[in-house]
């Protein structure tokens, strides 16, 4: 159908011909990095090198490196791993179930989405080892054979559960994302001259040809992958939220935590999109592929999360209260009044005030603005898991326990070289793969005519949305 | 193994062709490869190799060291490898001399226990007894003779001290002995005999915490100089004036022991026992007292003064003039403490820990009157347990001053650092022309003499003691001499020219003195193996001749000026009583019963008294008295009266500079000594001498430095109800509970019945299931389980940098909580440790069933399964578990004889927690299985119910009805804590009584 059909806005702007999709997607590629680059390229290493510096002394000298203490036995450790867990979700949501419901505004962000998931989880999922007390042990926890005999994993325990859920996750949302890449892989393969890029490329796109009958089979795993990827969505968070629902600490023990836990995941990973989208359309000149369309449909869906969080935060207060258990009680008028009170109004101003200001169109439509919201929501969503981890566990049944704690520098930098991966990883996937699925965005635009393979899912139905 | 040519056949016909022997019997055996050694095959060539590689590896090996290896054919007889024996000894961590039973294991002493049949301590042992097992092991102990601080040998050193004692002899010099006091009559015997070798000789004994004007107000009183053995066992009514008898004052063991036994009858509590406590400064004993006034330094002794006249009223005789001026006194508290006192006549005890001589004729004069003496108070078999004068003392110094003494020899006491000696002073100790000293460790007074002789330890040399007059122990080594020390009686004998052992000087002075006062009919070789045996015999005290009570003796107090100045309160720490025990690393480590405080001392202040200063915990404030000044980190403490600050002597001490390193090494840690090198400050400068002795009070004044040193506290928040901005009005949470005396005797209402379960429950326990129950009424918080737990378990000293995280390692701590107002609060102490929940959190958590429930019902760590995610601490309600956050330092190899074979040493990164002493658990069933019966009740103590003075603690089956673990478990006053979120602990607990019918009775649900 063509332009005049539609009255919404188009979603690729500047009226790209097909070529120009491929030129402009994977001009950042095919040229030298920028200076630009270059400096944040070692920024991110450098937080890197911190991180890993920071994590080699800790595992050689011992969990005393880092400011826990005999009660708060969990802090910058888990916080992260839960942080970046959430970060991660924005990309499976984007990817699969935008996916299934035609949302096809995702062409543009999906690919980028789905690398920042990958990122995020395999920062996440250092952590969990870190934290343990003897990490070269750690695969203890996975069921695998052994003459042990009856000592195995425990299968009650959350952390085991976590251990499965986070690899299945990984695994799948790395199909589904190298799955989505191998069209454009091939387009990669197409336009290299014979060479090592060629033949890495010719590999990687596992002798895609292009034909109907590659694009028919692709779009059915596609779909299939989309369909396996959706659960994860919802599980993954659920059972990291369990690690805490099922123990008996007050603040921990609630049942409301993975409906609470989803949402916050999403809310933080859309935020992170946004943060990331914001600085890559501008730096790769993708602001015709990543239009302001995108950043508003975005900042709704963080509206609407943010929403649901500020719901949970309130119904946690509400359930405390009504339920007479007055350690449940104390555990939250301590988080909202006691001696670690700051971090709980961080969280509050983060999560709930900052993404008020969305509700305007003005400041959806401007970018330094909503930038800043995203990042605030970032800092806000990282708070919200030290609240609940740190605040409930430094004050807890037995006031002759009850402690304080503080981070020690190891774990800042640790926390900073887990920044320092992620970034790195992303400087990287930007020079190296195409940043915006482009057999996708093809299909979006809106060309008046197919032309050969390069819109999959143009169908009739597609306008209506 | 298979044929490499096995004989195939493809058909009947090629099979008959075969030969025979191929086809029958051989050819079973076919495969045995020496019938092929003719043609050697791959693998006989990899066997050949095998061997000539692994032959030539071994053969590369050293040796093992055989020269002086020899093996032990014959075993000595009842020595078991692997098992341990025990011996019973004295304690030499104090001059109390409790019973201990010294547990050898494969021929060295890993642990100290009481000796459940020693009539004093009664099987108890308090924290510093346990601790002190570690001067044995201890590395920096000097274990050879000194000239000039060089290494010597005792022959050297013998001889040039012999010379110099010739020399004195000849001209008749001036020889001192100066000792602390020591319960040993074969060395008191020696020293008398050495002094008799000296024209003008002298022993002087001085005690750094010492009770000299109670002796001296004994001396006038009754014409001798003794220290009455007080029978807290038969005075359910006490009413104490600054005397911490609970804590750290004379034998606290031996006390704590019978102040319990008092308050029961029948082992229900005695309707009339009553505890009164009048102080300045909050005391450990005054944390248990029914009734605790608090008042100034400078009120006590006229509260003691009202007492006594009201008394003295009651009996109508002539009180010497009492004085008008009694203002700020709790008069009607004071009526009724003496309604109490008078009430229970001739069971009562009134003590005063003052130094202070007419409070000290004053305090006796009010037993008298109560006719304590002869049933409470005994003075035919007096305590020897602290005999130091502070006139002796300060006679011998200024003797030194004026350059009177010619030689001075110092044994058991530090003078240059317990002692407020000013430069002058110390120069001239410096000048004595022969100084020797027999401290075991390099102390100031050490540091200070030509010669050093080092004493042996207590566990390493012969030795006795006669705590109290008539009961007379044995004390055996249980270890040979680590390095080349002399017991002290050796170095007496040998400079009266009268060389011999400690054993034949011991064994000689029991048979001549000791065994002729026995009276039950043993030969001496009989009566040596029965005291060695049991650990004390009873023989007849010396007799002493007393006058009657000489009322005219008593006097009354001189008007004090009443100034407003801050009084500094020098007090001796129940964990650290005293500078000999600067040196151990346990003993710093342990929190104070009251303060919670480790590593450092304090001034303690009121709430009020910090809050008009402008000053919280671990602010730095400067005290001067009189150009005196030291400088200490603040540590409010409730109870305390805004009058004084309270200083604990002890600290300080040229010992404690090998702390510098203690405990975790890494980027960020902080040492344990302060920027002087050593571990807090010591404050024996503000001691005061008075014509009567030492005070242990001096006005002080106070500033803010604005610095500040932050306090090592194991417990920073100190009530059970949470805080009141948080949550107002809220009740306590129903951790303690706590049961007025009535509400005891009234029957209890029908017990209400039991919630139904909706989990079923996880485990059966169908043969034993081990609990423990802790009554809180008996518990002082003394802490002497904790130390005993530290050694039984191998838990390592944490350092001070890691008690300030917050990552002190103990498994089992004593929680103290305030209840009521902060001016006077009450106390409650909690000894809190794995509680071995049945439905435990932290069994259901660990991902790698590291932590797991055994069928007997312990809730069990395995050590080398954890990966120490913590996660199990984090679910822990009581947060109980202690994690390895480090490598724990273990390179001193002395100390690590010390360890307990039996416990395992944990790595770094897996987590850790009370086990029951699982291995005595062990132990006994493996002996029960050996005997083939079953397991007695009291056959599995845990290490902390074994070393409590009050018997608090009770281990055994739940299974068992008629175990008292069951009965405890049933008792009227037994509770859970934290029931309502039904873990199901296995530890009870009792509820505390309180007599003053003010009980906190708890069982809200939260």
């Amino acid at each position: 159908m063509g332009e005049a059909g539609t009255v919404r806005l188009p979603l690729i702007q500047g009226g790209k011909t097909l070529a120009q999709v491929t030129l402009d997607v994977l001009a950042p590629m095919e040229r030298r990095p920028g200076l630009l680059w270059w400096i944040a390229f070692a920024g991110a290493l450098g937080l890197l090198a911190l991180g890993a510096a920071a994590v080699s002394y800790q595992v050689a000298t011992g969990i005393g490196t880092w400011g826990l203490n005999n009660t708060v036995g969990w802090a910058f450790d888990i916080t992260n791993f839960v942080f970046w867990i959430g970060i991660g979700h924005a990309g499976t949501l984007i990817s699969a179930i935008l996916f299934l419901f035609r949302q096809r505004w995702r062409t543009s962000v999906n690919r980028s989405a789905e690398a920042m998931t990958l990122f995020a989880v395999m920062c996440a999922g250092i952590f969990p080892l870190i934290h343990m007390g003897r990490p070269w042990m750690g695969f203890w926890v996975f069921p695998y054979p052994n003459d042990r005999g009856p000592l195995w994993m425990n299968f009650r325990s959350p952390l085991a559960w976590d251990a499965f859920a986070i690899s299945t996750y990984f695994i799948i949302s790395a199909t589904f994302w190298y799955i989505g890449l191998i069209p454009d892989l091939a387009t990669i393969r197409d336009r290299s001259r014979a060479g090592p890029r060629r033949a890495v490329f010719s590999l990687l796109s596992l002798g895609w040809d292009g034909s109907y009958r590659t694009w028919q089979r692709y779009e059915t795993v596609y779909t299939l992958l989309a369909g396996l990827a959706t659960p994860l969505v919802v599980s993954v968070h659920t059972i990291v939220s369990w690690d805490f629902a099922t123990s008996v600490i007050p603040g921990w023990h609630a049942t409301i935590f993975p409906p609470y836990f989803v949402a916050g995941a999403i809310f933080s990973g859309m935020a992170m999109v946004l943060t990331l989208m914001i600085i890559a359309r501008k730096a790769m000149n993708l602001e015709h592929y990543i239009t302001h369309r995108h950043v508003d449909v975005m900042c709704k869906l963080i509206l609407l999360t943010s929403g649901i969080v500020s719901l949970a935060y309130g119904t946690e207060f509400f359930m405390a209260q009504y339920s007479g258990n007055s350690y449940e009680q104390f555990v939250f008028l301590n988080r909202a009044m006691g001696p670690m009170a700051w971090s709980y109004w961080t969280m509050v101003s983060c999560n709930v005030l900052a993404p008020q200001f969305l509700w305007f169109k003005r400041v959806r439509s401007s970018l330094p603005a909503v930038f800043v919201i995203t990042i605030f929501i970032n800092i806000g969503m990282w708070f919200e898991r030290f609240v609940i981890i740190v605040t409930s566990l430094h004050r807890d049944y037995l006031p002759s326990s009850w402690a304080s704690y503080t981070p020690s520098p190891i774990e800042v930098a640790t926390l900073l070289g887990s920044f320092g991966l992620f970034f790195t990883l992303f400087l990287l996937f930007c020079r190296l793969l195409p940043v915006i699925a482009i057999a996708e965005v093809k299909g979006v635009l809106q060309h008046g005519h197919p032309s050969g393979g390069g819109q999959p899912r143009h169908e009739e139905g597609s306008h209506q949305e | 193994m298979i044929d490499p040519h096995p004989s195939r056949w493809r058909s009947l016909d090629e099979y008959a062709d075969q030969p025979d022997s191929k086809r029958h019997g051989e050819a079973e055996f076919d495969d045995t490869p020496l019938r092929h050694a003719a043609s050697p095959g791959r693998r006989d060539f990899l066997r050949a190799t095998g061997f000539v590689v692994a032959a030539g590896a071994m053969g590369g090996c050293s040796r093992a060291p055989g020269r002086t290896a020899s093996p032990l054919p014959s075993q000595p007889e009842g020595y078991w490898p692997g098992r341990s024996d025990q011996y019973a000894t004295v304690c030499g961590g104090c001059a109390s001399a409790c019973g201990v039973l010294a547990k050898v294991r494969d021929g060295r002493p890993v642990k100290l226990e009481g000796n459940p049949d020693h009539p004093l301590s009664c099987g108890g042992l308090c924290a510093v007894g346990q601790a002190s097992i570690l001067s044995l092991y201890d590395g920096l102990r000097l274990r050879q003779p000194l000239i000039s601080g060089k290494p010597s040998s005792w022959e050297e050193t013998d001889k040039a001290i012999a010379t110099s004692f010739d020399s004195i002899r000849r001209k008749k010099g001036a020889i001192r002995i100066l000792t602390g006091t020591t319960t040993s009559p074969a060395l008191l015997e020696r020293i008398r005999v050495f002094a008799a070798s000296f024209n003008k000789a002298r022993h002087v004994v001085f005690d750094p915490i010492s009770v000299s004007a109670l002796l001296d107000a004994h001396e006038l009183l009754f014409g001798i100089r003794v220290l009455p053995r007080m029978r807290f066992d038969k005075a359910p009514v006490v009413a104490a004036f600054d005397a911490d008898f609970l804590g750290s004052w004379i034998s606290p063991v031996e006390f704590a022991r019978g102040y319990r036994e008092a308050r029961l009858e029948d082992g229900v509590p005695f309707q009339h026992a009553w505890h009164a406590h009048f102080e300045s400064r909050m005391s450990v004993t005054g944390a248990r007292a029914d009734e605790r006034v608090r008042l100034t330094p400078g009120q006590i002794a006229p509260a003691l003064e009202a007492l006594a006249s009201r008394l003295a009223a009651r009996t109508g005789a002539q009180f010497p003039a009492a004085r008008g001026q009694s203002s700020g006194l709790p008069e009607s508290q004071l009526d009724g403490v003496a309604e109490r006192l008078w009430n229970s006549r001739g069971r009562s005890l009134v003590v005063c820990g003052l130094a202070d001589l007419k409070a000290q004729k004053l305090c006796a004069y009010c037993n008298h009157l109560l006719g304590n003496y002869g049933t409470v108070l005994d003075l035919d078999r007096p305590s020897l347990q602290r005999q130091g004068s502070d006139k002796a003392m300060s006679g011998l110094l200024q003797e030194i001053a004026a350059g009177q003494v010619d030689a001075l020899i110092v044994y058991g006491v530090n003078p240059a650092a317990d002692l407020p000696l000013d430069n002058h002073a110390l120069e001239a100790l410096r000048h004595i022309p022969l100084f020797v000293s027999l401290s075991a460790q390099m102390d100031e007074t050490a540091q200070m003499a030509r010669f050093v002789c080092p004493d042996a330890d207590a566990l390493e040399s012969w030795g006795d003691a006669e705590p109290v007059a008539g009961t007379v122990s044995i004390q055996q080594p249980v270890f040979q001499l680590v390095g080349k020390s002399r017991p002290a009686i050796e170095s007496f004998a040998a400079w009266s020219s009268q060389p011999a052992a400690a054993h034949d000087l011991i064994r000689a002075h029991w048979r001549d003195s000791i065994h002729p006062r026995h009276t039950g009919g043993l030969s001496f070789d009989e009566f040596w193996r029965t005291a060695l045996q049991t650990g004390a015999v009873e023989v007849t005290p010396r007799s002493r001749a007393r006058k009657p009570f000489r009322a005219e003796e008593v006097e009354s107090l001189d008007p004090v000026a009443h100034g407003e100045g801050l009084t500094a309160v020098l007090y001796a720490k129940t964990s650290l009583p005293d500078g000999r025990h600067a040196f151990n690393p346990w003993l710093q480590e342990l929190p104070d019963p009251v303060t919670k405080a480790t590593w450092d001392n304090y001034a303690c202040l009121s709430p009020a008294k910090a809050a008009a200063l402008n000053v919280g915990d671990g602010d730095l404030v400067r005290l001067t008295a009189d150009g005196h000044v030291v400088e200490l980190p603040v540590l409010v403490q409730p109870g305390q009266h805004d009058g004084a600050v309270a200083i604990a002597l002890g600290y300080g001490r040229r010992v404690s500079q090998r702390f510098s390193r203690v405990g975790p090494q890494w980027l960020y840690a902080r040492p344990s000594v302060g920027a002087d090198g050593l571990v807090g400050a010591n404050a024996s400068c503000f001691l005061q001498w008075s014509p009567e002795g030492l005070s242990y009070l001096r006005v002080v004044r106070i500033e803010k430095t604005g610095r500040k040193r932050e306090l090592a506290i194991t417990q920073t928040h100190h009530t059970l109800a949470v805080p009141p901005d948080l949550n107002p009005g809220g009740p306590p949470r129903p951790i303690i509970q706590e049961v007025s005396l009535d509400a005891l005797s009234t029957p209890p209402p029908h017990h209400a019945e039991p919630h139904p379960e909706l989990w079923p429950r996880d485990h059966q326990y169908t043969g034993r299931r081990w609990a423990m129950a802790i009554d809180l009424d008996a518990c002082t918080g003394c802490s002497a389980c904790v130390v005993s737990c530290q050694i039984e378990n191998n838990v390592p000293v944490a350092g001070r940098d890691e008690v300030v995280r917050n990552r002190e390692m103990y498994w089992l701590r004593v929680d103290r909580y305030y209840s009521g107002p902060p001016e006077n609060p009450r106390v409650a102490h909690q000894p809190m440790m794995c509680q071995h929940c049945e439905h435990a959190p932290c069994e259901t958590v660990c991902p790698v069933l590291a932590t797991v429930h055994s069928s007997e019902g312990l809730n069990q760590q395995v050590y080398n399964r954890c990966v120490g995610t913590r996660y199990c601490a984090n679910n822990c309600p009581y947060k109980v578990r202690r994690f390895n956050w480090f490598e724990y330092p273990r390179e001193d190899r002395l100390v690590n004889l010390l360890l307990n074979p039996d416990v395992t040493v944990r790595s770094r990164g897996v987590m850790e927690k009370c086990s029951f002493c699982v291995q005595r658990i062990q132990e006994a069933k493996i002996e029960a299985k050996r005997l083939g019966k079953p397991i007695d009740e009291g056959e599995v103590v845990p290490a902390c119910q074994q070393s409590c003075p009050t018997q608090a603690i009770v281990f055994g089956d739940l299974n068992n009805s008629k175990s008292r673990i069951s009965m405890w478990a049933n008792h009227p006053r037994g509770y859970r804590v934290l029931e309502e979120i039904n873990v199901r602990p296995s530890v009870y607990y009792l509820k505390i009584i309180r007599r003053d019918g003010q009980a906190n009775e708890g069982g809200h649900h939260g």
